[in-house]
């Protein structure tokens, strides 16, 4: 059974506002994956159409990645603080309590970050492997 | 408050107590109440008879149609394979013209894709997601009707021009310059029948994610919710990322169809590979939203057979979402013998093996639940078993393509089908037959043949592994896909003989099925109640039917209510939970926020109507009538067809309740309101949705700019002419402008400021016409057929003058909103919505404006 309480007048902007953190998380992962994605892409295919230095821009781009990678690490270790299963134990949330819905949210996260980490690592092997254009 | 003050009360808010006690669950209701309630509910949902029973909007009449003409266009579509398949069955064969041949296996492709994967999904979700949700109806019961007589119509359209000798015959992915310059009306229809039925697509992912949203039932926080609904949320989502990239591309090739403006046309600085990104940004994410859904079923059906809650909720979650992401980054491995730099092809084949790895975690999550739990192989079972082993196979077949210079080889050769089929089979269709099997007895309340099914599976099981795996060697030994014939000594005559008969054995095994289906029943005893004990709301369904939904709204705390809130049902039969009447005898449902779920409004959903019918009819006009050049009667009919929307909407939506009628008594206490503006209301989500996806079409086109830019190095050629930078800055400013008034009326309107508003809203309206009227007056100097570069920038004007007539339209409403009682101070839904629209045509105004000032300087 849920917590008993008075429907709030702006319940939906209420509920946006106690969760606007673990949102922005669950969302962050996955937009720096396309981002980096994107970037990487389009810069590379400009560089190669344009006949810009293509060893400086992998350079950068390595530079870049290992930022991302840095950012999406820092998204996954809030998320995992806000899963918060070491304390709890608690892996499924599968309660309808405001906390598991908490819990949920940062579980959720955390395995976003996980799959965008690796995906970031997988499109920069490429920047790494592969010399020129070609 | 007084009466003096100019400012109108606030919105009545909810009020009561939430969530329920058990003791309030526990207040006995008389039979007598409960037999009067029933009854005035089935009154107010009943479905119209006769010859009126075409107006029902309910979802489970539109869910039956739809899924029933997405078969029947499936079914044709296989016919047409089994034509293909005679044709190649032995060597050197003329059984079918090779004009024929290329028609049948273009439209056998763009029917399987757009007539029926992604509409069998819709119409499976639109007829199930209610009741998984505890929901009456989808927020927008018309919107799906209008969508379904959409996809009736142009799917007729698309399919019959095969019958006139005149179907596409490019292939389904229509690449120019083949099929830009293909004689004839095919290219034309396969474009505008296709955009037509991806408008449709839209329409329903719009339904879809805000039904997702705004009406699952109170308690059903977002970590309850049935893994169905996650997976429509990120399917829905991808629908309106991946679809409006293609419809981009539909525009701009329809212009060089109809107008030669030569976009894909290399000799006027076209480039036939922008058609190719544009159509596999959708093409690539089209395969996951074909396959998402069905791995829903299966997510359904699995812990159903296995008698356990689904083991790795959140992992599946996340993965679905992650697959979602991933697969936005696939596109150029269809792309990869295009001769793009080495490194692209590395990004690209880097992220085609990742997304294995979300894909992996979802199928080991359900082999996980089966061997945790005790499996009853029933029928359903064994077709998800098919589909685990067909899929798995054609995963492994992905990875092998995805890694580039194996694809260099197998490229554009029969091993590519054999791939395909194997994830679409193993991917979509068994998981949706073991749909058909598990959900039937929710939709018909009969049960579909143990025997029959179990011929129907083995006989398209062995007949698609005989087909296909084949097709694997015909490949590696070099047959390239679409030819229409080959000679005898190459070594491929018997596998190609071997397919052809193991389609046969498939058609057989669908013929069985499909007599199962429609066979009478009447016979047959009743089925019990939730026959499969599974542990999710759509099984608390009545039998016999009722039209209603739900007899009342209950209060959800599990994840599997049915298995864990054991007196929910009988509580749900008595009229316990809420809205268990419709005193008013209006069709009502419950609106919830969007996280918790919590109960925040009564929404007054739509009965049945002839209007959709009216809406598709010109709809369908507008697009059809271009086809056979008939522009003049084109443009009559989409006029006709924005009457008819506007005189829809203005009936139908967002009326302000009599005094009387502001809120209601929705049972255990709970007051709610009947009506909601802003991001409380369904319709503020669904234009935000539909926004998003018409802000990625935009986006396309944009990418379409500097996609010429870095492609071509006469991008803007030298001496183009460019747009008039005054008059392009004169409309962008006046749109702006006009943006500012809308939101500025909305504010003084909620003030009470109602004369301010409509001076806000009228000037708004005559600085958009203005804004069109420079705009036009901006590019009315160039030729757009002599070079891509005047072209483009006429298709972004036309994008914008376009926008902007819709927004002039919303001010106009909203104006005689106001001035004939629509629209109040305190009931305000419209003016919302349409401040939501141009917030996005504000962002694209100053978008396109920059491009058409700056792109001259910078190249």
């Amino acid at each position: 059974m849920t917590e008993e309480h008075q429907p709030r007048p702006d319940e939906e902007e209420a509920e946006f506002a106690e969760e606007s953190a673990s949102l922005w998380r669950i969302t962050l992962a996955p937009v720096a994956w396309a981002a980096h994605f994107v970037i990487c892409y389009g810069l590379v295919a400009m560089s190669c159409a344009k006949g810009w230095p293509i060893t400086e821009v992998r350079q950068g781009l390595g530079l870049f990645s290992a930022a991302v990678l840095l950012l999406i690490a820092w998204i996954g270790w809030r998320a995992l603080r806000q899963w918060d299963v070491r304390r709890t134990g608690d892996f499924v949330n599968r309660r309808g309590r405001a906390e598991d819905r908490h819990h949920f949210l940062g579980h959720a996260a955390f395995l976003l970050a996980v799959i965008s980490f690796i995906g970031v690592v997988f499109v920069s092997l490429p920047l790494i492997l592969i010399e020129g254009c070609q | 408050m007084t009466d003096s003050d100019p400012r109108p009360d606030p919105l009545p808010v909810a009020t009561g107590p939430y969530p329920p006690t058990c003791e309030s669950l526990e207040t006995p209701v008389s039979e007598e109440t409960q037999r009067a309630q029933a009854e005035r509910l089935r009154r107010a949902w009943a479905t119209p008879r006769g010859w009126r029973y075409p107006t029902a909007v309910n979802n489970t009449e539109v869910g039956k149609w739809y899924s029933t003409t997405a078969l029947i266009f499936m079914l044709m579509a296989g016919v047409m394979a089994l034509l293909i398949r005679a044709q190649l069955a032995v060597p050197e064969n003329d059984l079918i013209s090779a004009d024929r041949f290329n028609q049948l296996f273009t439209m056998h492709g763009s029917a399987m894709m757009f007539l029926f994967a992604v509409p069998m999904f819709e119409a499976i979700s639109i007829l199930i997601l209610p009741g998984m949700l505890g929901a009456r109806d989808m927020p927008f019961p018309r919107l799906s009707a209008f969508g379904y007589w959409c996809f009736l119509i142009g799917g007729i359209f698309v399919i019959g021009s095969l019958a006139f000798d005149s179907a596409p015959r490019a292939g389904w992915f229509m690449y120019p310059p083949l099929a830009t310059q293909d004689p004839g009306p095919g290219s034309d229809i396969w474009l505008l029948g296709l955009s037509f039925i991806e408008i449709a697509s839209i329409a329903a992912a719009v339904e879809l994610i805000v039904g997702t949203l705004k009406c699952r039932p109170p308690g059903m926080r977002v970590n309850l919710m049935p893994l169905y609904a996650w997976y429509v949320l990120v399917v829905g989502g991808m629908i309106l990322f991946a679809f409006p990239p293609l419809i981009a591309g539909d525009f701009l090739f329809e212009l060089e169809r109809s107008f030669d403006w030569p976009f894909f046309d290399p000799t006027r600085g076209g480039d036939p590979m922008l058609w190719q990104h544009l159509f596999w940004i959708f093409g690539h994410p089209e395969v996951y939203i074909i396959f998402l859904p069905s791995v829903a079923i299966a997510a359904m059906v699995i812990p159903t057979v296995a008698r356990r809650p689904i083991v790795g909720y959140s992992w599946i979650v996340l993965s679905a979402v992650g697959t979602g992401f991933l697969s936005f980054g696939l596109w150029v491995h269809h792309m990869f013998t295009t001769g793009l730099p080495s490194i692209s092809l590395g990004f690209f084949s880097a992220a085609s093996e990742a997304v294995v790895i979300p894909t992996g975690i979802q199928l080991f999550a359900f082999l996980a639940t089966l061997m945790a739990g005790r499996v009853r192989l029933n029928l359903p079972m064994l077709w998800i078993a098919g589909a685990l082993a067909i899929f798995i196979m054609g995963g492994l077949t992905g990875v092998m393509l995805a890694l580039a210079p194996f694809d260099f080889q197998a490229h554009d050769t029969y091993f590519v089908v054999a791939h395909l089929h194997y994830t679409l089979f193993g991917g979509m269709v068994f998981p949706v037959m073991a749909g058909v099997y598990y959900f039937f007895p929710f939709i018909r309340k009969r049960m579909l043949s143990e025997v029959l099914g179990r011929w129907a599976f083995w006989l398209i099981f062995i007949g698609f592994n005989l087909t296909f795996l084949p097709m694997h060697l015909t490949g590696l030994r070099g047959m390239p896909r679409r030819v229409y014939t080959y000679p005898d000594d190459l070594g491929w005559s018997t596998l190609n003989l071997v397919s052809s008969a193991g389609s046969v054995v498939i058609a057989a095994g669908f013929a069985v099925f499909v007599w199962d289906l429609f066979r009478p029943k009447g016979g047959q005893p009743r089925i019990a109640r939730n026959p499969w004990q599974a542990g999710t709301l759509e099984w608390t369904h009545d039998v016999p039917e009722q039209a209603w939904g739900v007899r009342s709204i209950p209060h959800v705390t599990t994840r599997y209510p049915l298995w864990d809130q054991p007196e929910m049902v009988a509580r749900m039969d008595q009229g316990r939970y809420y809205l268990p009447d419709a005193q008013e005898g209006r069709r009502e449902t419950l609106i919830t926020s969007v996280i918790d779920a919590e109960p925040i409004q009564v929404q007054r959903v739509t009965g049945p109507t002839w209007i959709t019918h009216l809406a598709a009819a010109f709809t369908g006009g507008a697009f059809i009538l271009p086809t056979f050049s008939l522009y003049t009667p084109a443009i009559i009919s989409g006029a006709l067809a924005v009457c008819t929307i506007i005189w829809w909407l203005w009936t139908a939506t967002a009326r302000p309740p009599a005094p009387e009628d502001t809120r209601k008594d929705v049972g255990l206490g709970l007051n709610l309101p009947t009506y909601a503006s802003g991001p409380a209301s369904t319709g503020w989500w669904a234009m935000w949705i539909t926004m998003l996806g018409d802000a990625t079409a935009f986006a396309s086109v944009i990418f379409g700019v500097f996609f010429y830019w870095t492609a071509r190095p006469d991008f803007p050629p030298e001496g183009a002419l460019h747009a008039d930078a005054v008059l392009v800055a004169l409309s962008c400013g006046a749109l702006l402008l006009s943006w500012a008034l809308t939101l500025f009326a909305r504010r003084s309107n909620r003030r009470g400021a109602v004369t301010g508003a409509r001076i806000c809203l009228g000037t708004g309206a005559v600085l958009g016409s203005l804004g069109i009227a420079a705009m036009l007056g901006a590019v009315t100097a160039l030729e757009p057929t002599t070079h891509v570069y005047p072209a483009i920038l006429c298709a972004l004007a036309v994008w914008i003058i376009v926008h902007a007539g819709l927004g002039t339209i919303m001010q106009l409403y909203c104006l005689a909103g106001s001035i004939f009682g629509k629209l109040t101070p305190r009931y305000d839904a419209d003016l919302w919505n349409i401040s939501l629209f141009w917030h996005f045509h504000a962002l694209s105004v100053a978008v396109a404006g920059a491009v058409m000032i700056l792109v001259p300087g910078v190249a």
